[in-house]
């Protein structure tokens, strides 16, 4: 039997379905314990659980740092607060690497200090939560930067995941992935008033000139495309969407956005429970399936590109569908001239790009965002550390939802406040959320007179409709 | 738990200023927010939308979407972005007094 809701919104702009009531998320709603100090318990616990984190890379990052201190200048802690020297990535990774040399270090059975090894006492445990939650964004510039290939984004994911299953988790990033947990989206977004932001926001789309019969197509089956979102697009700034949705148009792709799992976030991934990311993973996956999409569709975002395009394929063993992002497809449509673009509109201003460590160092997309940048504006100044050699924002790591660190996440962007400045650009862009606040609060801090954008927003009202 | 000084008041916050607990919150702790977000007056606009998002929090628990928002207060999208120049999570759910919102922001 055709669900009714199915059937109306295959068709694109109806009016909200409010009658069927489908649970998205888990079964079962939870609520982590979270613990605000560690007790003797939980160590013994932690060293319990620290066998089942040592995979291949974890083992040989904690085995194989030889102190050379080449990460030294690769931090952005490091650059922007160099005075402060337990910032250094060596350092910082050496709370949880004490703990492991101790654990299984032959040497540290006879030499224990010769080699640095320590026992886990909470003093250690206290020092490893400070440090690795609240001072590192994994952006793993510094791994580039070893000799000896420590993959310090690793290893910090595996001492977060050993210290969340405990329960010492910063509180605000652990609601957030409760939130996603028990809802199918990290801010609890409602289907039916999701749906009905869409169609808003289609409202909204068609009254810009040229885009009268442009749509945004709910639970198409058999799209190309599945559209997925980050919810504070359509909880707060849906004007990404609808800039988005108007390129896309433009470009006459045939394209969906899901009402179920459109969430293309996963801060499990930061949270280092692999368990919560692959659930999130496997809804999404679910989806894609259900509509019978032949590319699975990153918008814009640093983490949740990660986790769909490289991520993903791994916790699940591979996909049947092909997966590729905003960025990547912008690029492509301008090459095969499916759209072209006036630069005019940004005469005047100059452009930078900011790349986002997951989506350039961890994700490989380099130079489409050039591509997409140079067809709709003339004068663009690299910052003087890009692609994969650009120093991370400050927000990455889930840093902009651990709220006791921002503090420290602020003083940290100092190197990227400066590198900005010094392109004296009027817009800083990018393509990554996460980014945007942070950009833009480091460009506030910092007193640097530029707006952030993403490269929608760049490309949308520069179309020649 | 770190606290926000203005004008002589105290008030404890989390480190992105969101007040935390939001029962303490009147139009008084608004006025003074509000100047934190660099707002120096608030108009009735404003208080349209803070007492909105008030209103529902305190039905809902949760922050509305801003569709509902605008729809419900007949604001355009725009004009909740210049009332509010840090956006509506950061700006207006700090001014009215609601906790941080879950996910990037």
């Amino acid at each position: 039997m055709i669900d009714p809701m199915e059937e109306k919104l295959g068709q694109g702009v109806q009016k909200a379905p409010k009658t069927k009531k489908e649970k998205l998320g888990a079964p079962e709603s939870r609520r982590w314990p979270i613990k605000s100090e560690f007790t003797p318990e939980m160590l013994a616990e932690m060293e319990k659980i620290l066998p089942s984190k040592l995979n291949r890379v974890v083992a040989i990052s904690l085995a194989g740092c030889i102190h050379c201190g080449l990460c030294s200048e690769a931090c952005h802690y490091t650059a922007s607060i160099p005075e402060d020297k337990t910032l250094l990535p060596a350092y910082k990774a050496d709370r949880f690497r004490k703990w492991y040399k101790y654990r299984f270090d032959w040497a540290a059975k006879v030499f224990p200090s010769f080699v640095g090894a320590q026992p886990l006492t909470k003093e250690l445990a206290d020092d490893m939560y400070d440090k690795l939650w609240g001072a590192c964004t994994m952006c793993r510039r510094c791994t580039f930067n070893c000799p000896m290939g420590v993959d310090y984004g690793m290893l910090v994911r595996a001492a977060r995941g050993i210290m969340t299953q405990v329960g010492r988790v910063p509180k605000h990033l652990q609601e957030t992935i409760d939130a996603h947990y028990n809802n199918g989206n990290n801010m609890a977004v409602p289907r039916d008033e999701f749906v009905e932001t869409i169609e808003w926001i289609e409202e909204e789309l068609q009254s810009e000139d040229g885009c009268e019969n442009f749509k945004i197509p709910v639970d198409k089956k058999g799209a190309q495309y599945f559209l997925t979102l980050n919810p504070r697009e359509p909880k707060y700034y849906p004007l990404t969407i609808q800039a988005t949705a108007k390129v896309l148009n433009a470009a006459g792709v045939d394209f969906t956005i899901s009402s179920r799992y459109w969430d293309l976030t996963n801060y499990a991934m930061f949270s280092g429970i692999d368990p919560d990311a692959k659930l999130f993973a496997q809804w999404q996956y679910e989806d894609v399936l259900r509509l019978e999409c032949e590319y699975l569709l990153s918008g814009e975002c640093g983490h949740g590109y990660r986790a769909l395009r490289w991520e993903m394929p791994n916790w699940l063993g591979g996909v049947p569908f092909k997966i590729t992002s905003m960025m990547e497809l912008m690029a492509d449509l301008i090459q095969k001239g499916r759209i072209t673009l006036d630069k005019s509109v940004h005469a005047g201003k100059r452009f930078t790009y900011h790349d986002s460590c997951n989506i350039a160092r961890s994700g490989g997309v380099l130079e489409e965002p050039r591509i997409i940048v140079r067809a709709a504006v003339d004068d663009f100044v690299e910052m003087e550390h890009n692609r994969e050699d650009s120093f991370c924002c400050g927000g990455g790591g889930g840093a902009l939802a651990m709220p006791e660190f921002s503090e420290r996440r602020i003083r940290a962007g100092k190197i990227k406040a400066e590198e900005i400045r010094a392109t004296s650009a009027n817009v800083v862009l990018q393509s990554c959320h996460n980014c945007t606040d942070q950009l833009k609060e480091i460009v506030d801090h910092y007193g640097i007179k530029a707006k952030v954008m993403n490269l929608a927003e760049l490309v949308a009202p520069a179309l020649i409709l | 738990m770190p606290t926000l000084e203005i004008e002589g008041r105290t008030f404890e916050v989390d480190e992105d200023g969101f007040l935390q607990d939001p029962d303490l919150w009147n139009e008084e702790v608004a006025k003074l927010f509000a100047k934190t977000e660099g707002i120096q007056e608030l108009t009735d606009e404003h208080w349209k939308v803070v007492h909105y998002l008030r209103n529902y929090y305190l039905e809902f628990n949760i922050a509305p979407m801003i569709r509902k928002v605008c729809k419900d207060t007949g604001f355009k999208l725009k004009k909740i972005y210049e009332l509010f120049p840090s956006g509506p999570a950061k700006g207006a759910c700090k001014v009215a007094g609601l906790p941080k919102p879950t996910g990037c922001v």
